[in-house]
């Protein structure tokens, strides 16, 4: 396929936020600094589970500081997640709660002149707990004995009893699998697990909330949705969100962390209220490791298969362990459906899963949102189908996976849609020359006390939630794009960039749509207030999403250049085109063909403003109805060393499937990025809690919660990431997405890699060296022994 | 973090003048990478804390007369630039590599490693396999030697009084330089702590080890010597078979702890492949 050719989509150049970033000049939520301002700290359980009987704060009211508890927060439950429709929103939570319900929770808070004043007045708070039985295992949980977390919570606006801690469940079929097994020639089945991960984002979450004297707020907060933020505050403080300014402010990493509204917002925000000052309220490592986690994953999974290979039936049954808040394990179980059913065709099937509250963190999205977990465990279980029939796992993939043409329902049962690119198959051969797939031996070959394996893993995730029929989630951006009087170019939208590029993709876009060259486009700094909505930067729709929002915007912005234009020209608006010429700094309108009839685009925006015929400007307000799979493919080769059980990854490649790439240093990043932590995920990353204290087992510390860095991944020259050539037909100039999908595939990836190395799969992530060392010595044992 | 007094003396004179006013329990902080984390932990709560950074005198690295003597206050990055240290005591140099990032290095003392006593110090095992002694000054200029191996009493414990500082490290130069290895297993290859480290000086003698010494981290409540494996190294050829023997012996003599780092078990395995590999590539000599 031939690639259209763009001026500035697909070109590598410098970030515009690159200078301030690593000048140090960029501002972030902890450095917003206003006159008067109070810095906040938060008193937290050090039970897991425990009633807050009072709290005296006449000590730390003598000593200067504004105190919150309880009792000063409105009563109204909230969930801090405001994706999906409020009829499938899950609410179980209070600014600050009566029961504390995990380690770390906060039960009160301070404002002070200074954070250290603030930190002494905390210590001055006299708590009495009640302390109540508690629980962690989530099977122990679904007990009908066990101690339970809440009796009732809301969703949407019906009361909902809790039995056995279940927060939710859901149950999906198509066709009839147990006749589907019947079918099959062969059953695999099999048992996985991943850890509970935290985000490990590199700021932690703060907000800076002011007091405004019109009774509304104005708010500086870690966000990656700055109008779910004012939507939530507005509807816990009663307050018209007219008059709720939430700012949008560069974040400092995220991985999902801050999809939310953070619990920390409306904690500052009431303090700020009552205390009628600007608060400052930043968490410390401790804090936010004790905030959120990935959602862990506990997944029994059967595939049904013909001889040749084709997959007949499949069968999922997950318990998710929540932790101690629903904040959005309804739509997470349907994707985890969306998840396993769209990667290989399954005429029947049958998914369940059980959401389970216990009194730990609560789990939130992080890069994936359920998908590295299925991935893992239907990777994994597609190389045990490959060695039971013999086949190679590429033609396993090949021979089963869901590609063009077919529908599929990524984000859940009710977003399904029809796949229009595909890069699958490029992938895989690609991938397998790159790797040296055929040179690729059976265990046995092996031996020694290095092993080599090469695993190969296929994932994919939807760009964004978009679908034909508004379902579940909430979809859709606003963007705005003006052209200045100089020839340069505004684009105002609220949606956020984590880090990976996001709005520097949207700069492009409005570029190639506008012919204006991208040193002369800007994203303006964006508020609610002035503002349409946008849900959010998440589910790999920033580029797909919000980008298509920006590039209709642009569009219509210049089509009305181009009215005024052909008024100077006296030529039929739709003849003329606009080129950048960057020696210029400006975008050329001409008549091809035609000598004379050209102008810059600022002598036609200033002489729209001289002769008063107005400003080209345009608002667009856009869903996309598709939400295409962005494809993803590792081929990971690791070492490992049978003498200390480490795993070492030493040679990778990753591709992705993004349709046109935009950005492609940074989608390059992505997926290097995506890589590391998918390494993290099969290898390392996990917390784990003491089931006697409740508390974290590495105390909130990083010292005990490592992830890889550079370091532990393989050498720069032994990673290849490439592209496949495809073009998405819905998307911005054929884009996709690629951000969370760079992530899912690689633990399948790995645990399939090391299953080559040492014919001995592990199906249980993280693979720590412990963990290996203790299984080869067993295996070996037992196979010594037969 | 309760309230607390802060000092920070410019001599001995002036330290000792701290020492008499002092009420309440003091600690000492150098680079504060390992205070300042136990003071938001709440592990220790002292009322003063004496700052010895101001104390410039104990920044140094000589080597007089066949001894190598360390400041307290060098940093691990003032001993990784030191040409003295990578030259003659690249033992040293090995360890401190693995202390930390460079951030950690920048600001991590060596008298600061050695008095938190951590099980596993980086610096420690190579500083016990070439013999260590810790120079320390009380109130009042009162100095003693002690030899690393006892200077250690548990984690976090170790024989210094109250008004006691490490005002250096010496040790003598090692013979041969290149028969010296330092390995450490962590979770990850830099910034990590260790899982079990090993550091093994080689002398070797014709056909045998001759004066072997061993220092161990994580493996026991303090950083230890492996004595009963130095001297069955000694005793023994250097040959393969006597290695494997020692390696068996190495799991004996150490006593670990399961903690969320590893397992006791698993840390006896890995000792010995540790061991194993560090004798081998000291055998072997060359740099590292
Ligand atoms: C991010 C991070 C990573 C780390 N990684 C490692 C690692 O990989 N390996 C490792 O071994 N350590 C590591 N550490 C621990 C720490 O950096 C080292 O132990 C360091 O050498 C301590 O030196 P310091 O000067 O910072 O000590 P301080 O924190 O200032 O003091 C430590 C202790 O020693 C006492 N003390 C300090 N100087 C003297 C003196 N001259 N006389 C008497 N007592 C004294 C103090 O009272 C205190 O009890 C790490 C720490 C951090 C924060």
């Amino acid at each position: 396929m031939v690639r259209k050719t763009y001026s500035t989509i697909g070109r590598t150049t410098r970030r515009k936020d690159g200078v301030s970033k690593v000048t140090g000049r960029e501002i972030f939520a902890s450095d917003v600094v206003l006159p008067q301002m109070l810095h906040a700290r938060v008193l937290r359980s050090p039970y897991p589970h425990a009633r807050v009987v009072s709290i005296a704060t006449a000590e730390a009211e003598a000593m200067g500081a504004v105190c919150l508890t309880p009792s000063d927060c409105p009563a109204w439950l909230y969930n801090e997640r405001q994706v999906s429709i409020p009829e499938k929103t899950y609410r179980d939570r209070t600014v600050l709660p009566e029961t504390a319900r995990h380690v770390g929770e906060g039960i009160a808070a301070v404002a002070a002149k200074t954070e250290a004043l603030a930190e002494q007045a905390l210590g001055q708070l006299a708590v009495t707990y009640e302390p109540l039985p508690s629980v962690f295992d989530p099977w122990e949980a679904m007990a009908p004995e066990a101690p339970r977390l809440y009796k009732d919570i809301f969703l949407g606006d019906v009361v909902l009893p809790i039995e056995r801690n279940i927060a939710c469940f859901r149950e999906m079929r198509e066709g009839e699998v147990e006749q589907g097994f019947r079918e099959s020639d062969v059953v695999v089945e099999q048992e996985f697990r991943t850890g509970r991960v935290y985000h490990h984002q590199m700021e932690t979450k703060g907000v800076v909330c002011r007091p405004e004297p019109d009774g509304g707020i104005s708010v500086w907060p870690t966000a990656q949705s700055i109008h779910n933020v004012r939507q939530l505050l507005g509807r816990i403080f009663n307050i018209p969100l007219s008059k709720i300014n939430v700012h949008r402010i560069p974040i400092g990493g995220s991985f999902g962390s801050s999809i939310q509204m953070n619990t920390c917002i409306a904690i500052c925000a009431a303090l700020a209220l009552k205390a009628g000052r600007p608060v400052r309220l930043v968490l410390t490592r401790e804090e936010d490791l004790y905030d959120h986690c990935k959602y862990p994953s506990l997944i029994r999974l059967k595939f049904g298969v013909k001889k040749d290979g084709a997959i007949v039936a499949g069968e999922m049954t997950t318990v998710v362990d929540i932790g101690a808040h629903n904040i959005q394990a309804y739509p997470l179980l349907g994707c985890m459906a969306g998840w396993f059913v769209s990667l290989y065709r399954m005429p029947h099937m049958h998914f369940q899963g059980t959401a389970v509250y216990t009194n730990k963190a609560p789990a939130c999205a992080m890069q994936g949102y359920g998908n590295p977990q299925v991935s893992f465990a239907v990777e994994s279980l597609i190389d045990v189908i490959a060695e039971r029939l013999n086949m190679d796992p590429i033609d396993v993939r090949l021979k089963n996976y869901v590609g063009l043409g077919e529908t599929f329902w990524g984000q859940g049962p009710t977003v399904r849609s029809v796949i229009r690119s595909c890069g699958v198959e490029e992938m895989l051969q690609k991938g397998k020359d790159l790797i040296g797939w055929e040179s690729r031996n059976r265990p046995e070959a092996r031996s020694g006390r290095f092993r080599r394996g090469i695993g190969v893993g296929r994932s994919f995730h939807t760009s964004g939630t978009g679908a034909p029929m508004s379902g579940e989630v909430i979809d859709y951006s606003t963007a705005l794009v003006k052209f200045n009087e100089d020839g340069s170019v505004d684009c105002l939208t609220p949606l956020m960039c984590h880090g990976g590029g996001t709005l520097e993709a949207l700069t492009k876009i409005v570029s190639e749509e506008t012919g204006v060259p991208l040193s002369k486009v800007e994203i303006s700094p964006a508020d609610t207030r002035s503002t349409g909505y946008d849900v959010c930067t998440h589910a790999t729709r920033g580029v797909y999403c919000g980008g298509a929002s920006a590039r209709r915007a642009a569009q219509q912005a210049r089509g009305i250049l181009l009215q005024f234009a052909s008024r100077i020209l006296e030529v039929n608006p739709e003849a003329l085109k606009i080129r950048p010429d960057e020696d210029l700094g400006q975008g050329v309108i001409y008549l091809e063909g035609a000598k004379g009839k050209s102008i810059t685009v600022g002598e036609v925006a200033k002489t729209a403003q001289i002769k008063s015929w107005g400003t080209a400007i345009a608002v667009v307000s856009h869903r996309q109805v598709n939400c295409p799979p962005c494809f993803v493919t590792n081929f990971i080769e690791v070492e490992v060393d049978t003498e200390t059980g480490r795993i070492r990854p030493v040679r990778a490649v990753a591709a992705v499937d993004a349709g046109t790439v935009i950005n492609p240093d940074l989608a390059a990043g992505q997926l290097e990025g995506g890589l590391c932590r998918g390494i993290g995920l099969a290898l390392l990353e996990d917390t784990d809690y003491d089931p006697r204290s409740g508390a974290l087992t590495c105390g909130g510390n990083i010292t005990d919660c490592k992830i890889f860095t550079a370091l532990e991944m393989p050498l720069t020259e032994d990673v290849a990431t490439f592209f496949a050539e495809t073009e998405e037909p819905s998307g911005p100039f054929g884009a996709k997405g690629v951000g969370e999908a760079a992530n899912n595939c690689t633990a399948g990836a790995v645990a399939n890699a090391v299953a080559n190395a040492l014919g001995l799969r592990f199906t249980d992530a993280p693979m720590l060296p412990e963990k290996v060392l203790a299984r080869w010595t067993d295996y070996l044992r037992e196979k010594r022994g037969a | 973090m309760t309230q607390m007094e802060y000092a920070k003396p410019r001599s001995f004179k002036e330290l000792d003048g701290i020492f008499e006013s002092a009420k309440g329990p003091l600690r000492f902080i150098a680079g504060g990478t390992n205070v300042v984390p136990d003071l938001r932990a709440g592990t220790i709560s002292p009322r003063l804390l004496v700052d010895l950074s101001g104390l410039k005198e104990m920044a140094y690295i000589r080597e007089v007369k066949g001894e190598i003597a360390i400041g307290a206050l060098s940093t691990i990055s003032d001993i990784l630039a030191s040409r003295v240290i990578c030259d003659k005591a690249p033992l040293l140099f090995q360890a401190a590599r693995h202390l930390g990032s460079p951030l950690t290095r920048n600001r991590a003392t060596i008298g600061g490693n050695l008095a938190d006593a951590s099980p596993a110090a980086d610096t420690a095992p190579s500083l016990l396999a070439m013999g260590a002694m810790v120079h320390t000054r009380r109130r009042r200029g009162k100095e003693r030697t002690i030899p690393l191996d006892r200077f250690f009493l548990g984690p976090n414990k170790t024989i210094l009084a109250k008004d006691e500082i490490i005002t250096r490290i010496t040790f003598a130069k090692p013979k041969d330089p290149s028969r010296g290895r330092y390995l450490k297993l962590g979770l990850r290859n830099a910034m990590t702590i260790s899982v079990a480290s090993l550091a093994v000086s080689l002398e070797p003698e014709g056909s045998s080890f001759g004066g072997a010494r061993i220092g161990l981290g994580a493996v026991a409540p303090t950083p230890v010597r492996a004595y009963l494996v130095e001297k069955k190294l000694a005793s023994g050829a250097m040959d393969p078979k006597n290695i494997e023997a020692c390696a068996q012996l190495i799991t004996k003599e150490i006593s670990p702890i399961s903690d969320i780092r590893a397992s006791a078990d698993y840390r006896k395995r890995v000792v010995a492949v540790l061991f194993q590999r560090a004798i081998q590539a000291a055998v072997n000599g060359g740099t590292p």
